[in-house]
């Protein structure tokens, strides 16, 4: 009996002190940099948010979980800040996750919301989250950080952009529109038809919209670029890709508004002002890489690019200045994502 | 290496305090006349474990998953109650490991392997365990190895009713009933079944919130039945059988503890197998015919994600084989086999078709202390022929007369692609190669009467696996996955396992445990400063151990079976793992024995300790959870 005490004691404790080894406090400054959201596996819960900091010149991972000492969740998607509040939305868990931007604690974490996607404001207290399953746009009261409502745009819904007292939500999965919402009354006003899968949006300098749509999964279309007047919410300009095999998507801009990015077998560039696409490639994907997103910063153009590698080991954040040279390649999460400028004018 | 020595450790302390099983009171049988039942023979060289009727009657109310999980060295790596399960050997995976009903594969073809949480213990007479290249004395692709379920006659004038009734924890509750009858010529084989399941059991959700949460696990229930009808015919040279086995399943899957909403997943598997046999013998020579066509539905509904996958494959095999001696102490074994196999799902472009011709040619000698084993099999595929494969086994026995034996073997072994890896839309590569791995196995085993009532068997293995063209979905040029032949991985560890029976006036005894150290890494690969190479497999324990201690006294019996599981990595770079756990089951029953009729009533207590624990990550597994069976048998 009292071997058998021994044996059962001895095998608890193996359960109970094998936990998941602890990640270092980083102990990094919050000056300015981007966050890196690292999707993680679908329902593999092992997303993670990464930090590059201009200060130290480093990235520090799996920060959420350090912080918060809970897992992040499944599939976090984007993240975006509004004052001294970060938002992460966490897409197979239906959460966003409010955190003190300086700190990364938890303070609130909203749920019921159906696989949401990304999150835009409106102003300081309202916010809309998209979502890839159902048919409404998410209305959050950031004052409570609740659900305050929902605009059913009868379709399903990713890239959200605000001009004014507008928005414009793309139709991505499987469609073909941008909705455009009235966002004084939370009201559907029009639809625009674009290309096939909308994808990603942004704003020039002179305030036009412009839509990058990705032609679909199986590439039986092609991409294009949609430019749109945001006060007529009329086409001005349509580009569309040479051949059905691009495959574009993550579509920003510079500072200046006059310099667009994507992404498509390497980063991309291409004017506001172009006519057609051209053929070179900007930043060439080397074997064994796969440039997953991209984000550009506003104030010196440094261009951070996400290296997914395989898609289950943690992959790479590339930083790049803005003449496409490598600065730096540092190891991130698994299947690091979209990204979220923390930046000052002096930065 | 530190936890290693501790688990050798407890493996080792464990043995006095093991477990025990049924089999009390001594059963006064008729004459019972043993037939040469087409059984796959055991060539020399191999490693070759049976799981018997004494063992299985202890879970003729569960699945073959938990069967397999506590009594072998296969992994079982399970989503939970109501959730699929895979096995796996050695560390390779689970499309790697075939399950055979009577030397026939009945793995998906699109998945390429077997959920055996769906397979009910209480219709199967025999496990057999084929490790590595023994598993190609049956069939083809079994990389890791093979699981053969047997279902088998005994030949004697009775007729046998048992009703078998059960219930538990989280509104289980299950039937199982056998009827058998015939006599020496003739014998007749009914089981049905059916098992519910709620599966709602309690747990601690430590993952959502700064503070551990009780929850319900929800959309987890299950319901499953089906049948096994068996006829066979014999004279004095000929057995011919028939069987039907018809199963289905509706379960909702349930989801990870970090998934909200629930997206409400729902399962229904249907499958319908059926099989005709003939043997004719001849001295010592055995010519046999089989003729199998199984169909399997899979129906997986996603209301949350509008995902209505529908999917019926349909197999038909015809497979002869010739076992012919040659002089006295060689024989020659030749099997040809045609799988003809057609798919239907929307998942694909279109119906998919693939015919497979195999033919194997082995010879085997034993003389004095010597035998070897030579194996070969080509496969045609469709119109195409693929690389020979091969294996080669030698032992010996160490004494003569006493069945101490040293083995040793190596094989190359094939693996075809999946339907899925072929043809799944988007992603379905027509280009793929087989998956293949050199397999090198030395084992020694001895069965030892110790003294009158006591016997020792003690079997080690140790083992090196070499995975090559292994085929992974990865990220492709545009925005979907693709499959390819990427992947190559090591395998090495070892298997020990030492079966003590004691038997002695009214009292029956016996104490079985195992280890295993299995030691998988990932191989090369096409990217720079891969992370994953030389690191362990996610998801392979490098250490298992499994115990059991089953004692009889009279009428009352009692078992205590326990499980450990080491660590398991759940990130390609070994940063992240679950933690290892041990799992103890106690049951205990009575049995009442009147002329020819008995009743058995048994007690379970599964987890006993409660233990915390998950097998993939954020996926609860129950704790403390008890189940009630109640057996009567009629015999006459």
């Amino acid at each position: 009996m009292k071997n058998l005490v021994n044996i059962v004691i001895i095998s608890l404790m193996i359960v109970s002190c094998q936990k998941t080894p602890e990640f270092p406090n980083p102990n990094y400054s919050l000056g300015g940099g981007v966050f890196v959201v690292d999707e993680g596996n679908f329902r593999a819960g092992n997303g993670s948010l990464s930090f590059y900091s201009y200060d130290s010149s480093k990235i520090y991972n799996d920060l959420f979980n350090s912080v918060n000492g809970r897992p992040l969740g499944d599939v976090p998607n984007s993240m975006a800040i509004k004052g001294d509040k970060a938002y992460i939305i966490v897409n197979n868990s239906g959460k966003i996750e409010v955190m003190d931007q300086s700190t990364l604690k938890s303070t609130t974490t909203i749920t019921g919301l159906i696989s949401p996607r990304n999150i835009s404001f409106v102003n300081d207290n309202k916010a809309y989250v998209s979502s890839l399953y159902s048919d409404s746009v998410t209305i959050i009261n950031l004052s409570s950080n609740s659900i305050s409502g929902y605009i059913n745009l009868r379709r399903t819904s990713e890239a959200i952009a605000i001009a004014g007292n507008k928005a414009f939500i793309a139709n991505w999965s499987e469609g073909k529109e941008i909705m455009v919402v009235n966002a004084l009354i939370d009201k559907v006003l029009d639809s625009i038809e674009v290309g096939i899968e909308p994808e990603s949006m942004t704003f020039d300098k002179n305030g036009m919209l412009w839509v990058l749509c990705n032609g679909g999964w199986a590439r039986q279309n092609y991409a294009e670029l949609v430019e749109i007047d945001p006060n007529t919410d009329y086409i001005e300009k349509t580009i569309v890709f040479p051949t059905k095999e691009a495959s574009p998507t993550c579509l920003k801009i510079d500072g200046l508004g006059q310099t667009m990015y994507y992404l498509d077998n390497g980063v991309r560039q291409l004017d506001i002002n172009a006519m057609e696409i051209p053929s070179s490639i900007f930043i060439i994907q080397e074997s064994g890489e796969y440039f997953y997103k991209i984000a550009i910063n506003p104030y010196n153009n440094d261009i951070f690019v996400t290296d997914a590698v395989d898609f289950v080991q943690q992959g790479y954040l590339l930083l790049y200045n803005s003449t496409g040279t490598l600065v730096s390649k540092l190891r991130a999460g698994i299947i690091p994502g979209s990204m979220c400028f923390k930046l000052s004018i002096n930065t | 290496m530190k936890n290693t020595l501790l688990y050798i450790a407890i493996f080792l302390s464990i043995p006095v305090h093991g477990q025990m099983s049924a089999g009390t009171d001594t059963i006064k049988i008729k004459e019972v006349i043993i037939s040469r039942i087409k059984l796959p023979s055991d060539p020399p060289g191999y490693k070759k474990t049976t799981i018997d009727s004494s063992v299985l009657v202890n879970y003729s109310n569960s699945n073959l998953s938990d069967m397999l999980s506590e009594n072998t060295d296969i992994f079982i790596k399970s989503y939970g109650m109501g959730g699929t399960a895979t096995p796996a050997f050695r560390g390779t995976d689970a499309s790697h490991t075939l399950v055979d009903w009577n030397g026939i594969n009945i793995n998906s073809p699109m998945l390429g392997q077997t959920d055996v949480s769906l397979i009910p213990v209480g219709l199967i007479d025999d496990v057999q365990i084929l490790f590595g290249g023994a598993s190609m004395s049956l069939n083809d692709g079994g990389i890791g190895g093979t699981i053969n379920l047997v279902t088998k006659p005994v030949w004697m004038k009775e007729t046998l009713i048992s009703i078998n009734g059960g219930t538990g924890s989280f509104g289980q509750y299950s039937g199982l009933i056998k009827v058998k009858a015939g006599n020496y010529k003739f014998q007749t084989i009914t089981k049905g079944y059916f098992q519910n399941s709620e599966n709602n059991f309690r747990y601690l959700n430590t993952e959502i919130g700064s503070e551990p949460v009780w929850q319900t696990r929800t959309n987890s229930g299950i319901q499953q039945q089906g049948f096994i009808q068996e006829l066979y015919l014999r004279n004095s040279n000929n057995i011919a059988s028939a069987r039907i086995w018809y199963q289905s399943e509706d379960r909702n899957l349930p989801a990870s503890m970090l998934t909200s909403p629930n997206p409400g997943e729902k399962q229904f598997d249907e499958s319908l197998r059926t099989m005709l046999n003939y043997d004719s013998f001849k001295g010592n020579a055995n010519l046999s015919f089989t003729g199998a066509w199984m169909m399997s539905r899979l129906n997986y509904f996603n209301p949350l994600a509008s995902i209505d996958s529908r999917n019926l494959s349909e197999i038909l095999t015809l497979k002869a084989s010739l076992d012919n001696p040659i002089g006295e102490y060689a024989k020659l074994k030749i099997v040809l086999e045609d799988q003809s196999t057609v798919i239907n799902s929307n998942n694909y472009n279109q119906h998919k078709t693939r015919n497979t011709a195999t033919l194997a040619a082995s010879i085997e000698r034993n003389k004095n202390r010597f035998g070897t084993t030579i194996l070969l099999r080509e496969i045609l595929d469709n119109s195409t022929l693929l690389i020979p494969d091969f294996s080669a086994g030698v032992q010996y026995r160490l004494i003569e007369d006493k069945p101490y034996y040293l083995k040793a073997n190596i094989s190359r072994n094939s693996k075809m692609p999946t339907m899925n890896d072929l043809y799944w839309v988007p992603g379905g590569n027509h280009d793929l190669k087989n998956e293949y791995d050199l397999v090198y196995e030395i084992s020694y085993e001895m069965n030892q009467k110790i003294s009158g009532p006591l016997n020792l068997k003690y079997n080690l293995a140790v083992f090196r696996y070499n995975m090559k063209d292994m085929i992974q979905w990865h990220p492709g040029q545009y925005s979907y996955w693709t499959a390819d032949n990427i992947q190559s991985a090591k395998s090495t560890g070892a298997e020990s396992s030492v079966s003590l029976d004691y038997m002695r006036n009214k009292i029956n005894a016996s104490l079985k445990a195992g280890y295993s150290y299995t030691r998988a890494v990932a191989g090369g690969s096409n990217i720079g400063n891969d992370i994953s190479i030389g690191k362990q497999l996610m998801y392979i324990p490098e250490n298992k151990s499994t115990a059991a201690f089953r004692i009889g006294y009279k009428n009352i019996y009692s078992s205590w079976v326990a499980n450990l599981i080491g660590q398991r990595y759940i990130t390609v770079d070994n940063s992240k793992y679950l933690p290892g756990y041990f799992i103890n089951n106690l049951s205990i029953g009575i049995k009442f024995t009147l002329k020819s009729s008995s009743i058995d009533m048994n007690f379970d207590i599964d987890n006993l300790f409660n233990v915390n624990y998950q097998s993939i990550a954020y996926y609860p597994l129950p704790g403390r959870s008890y189940f009630m069976k109640i057996l009567f048998q009629l015999t006459k």
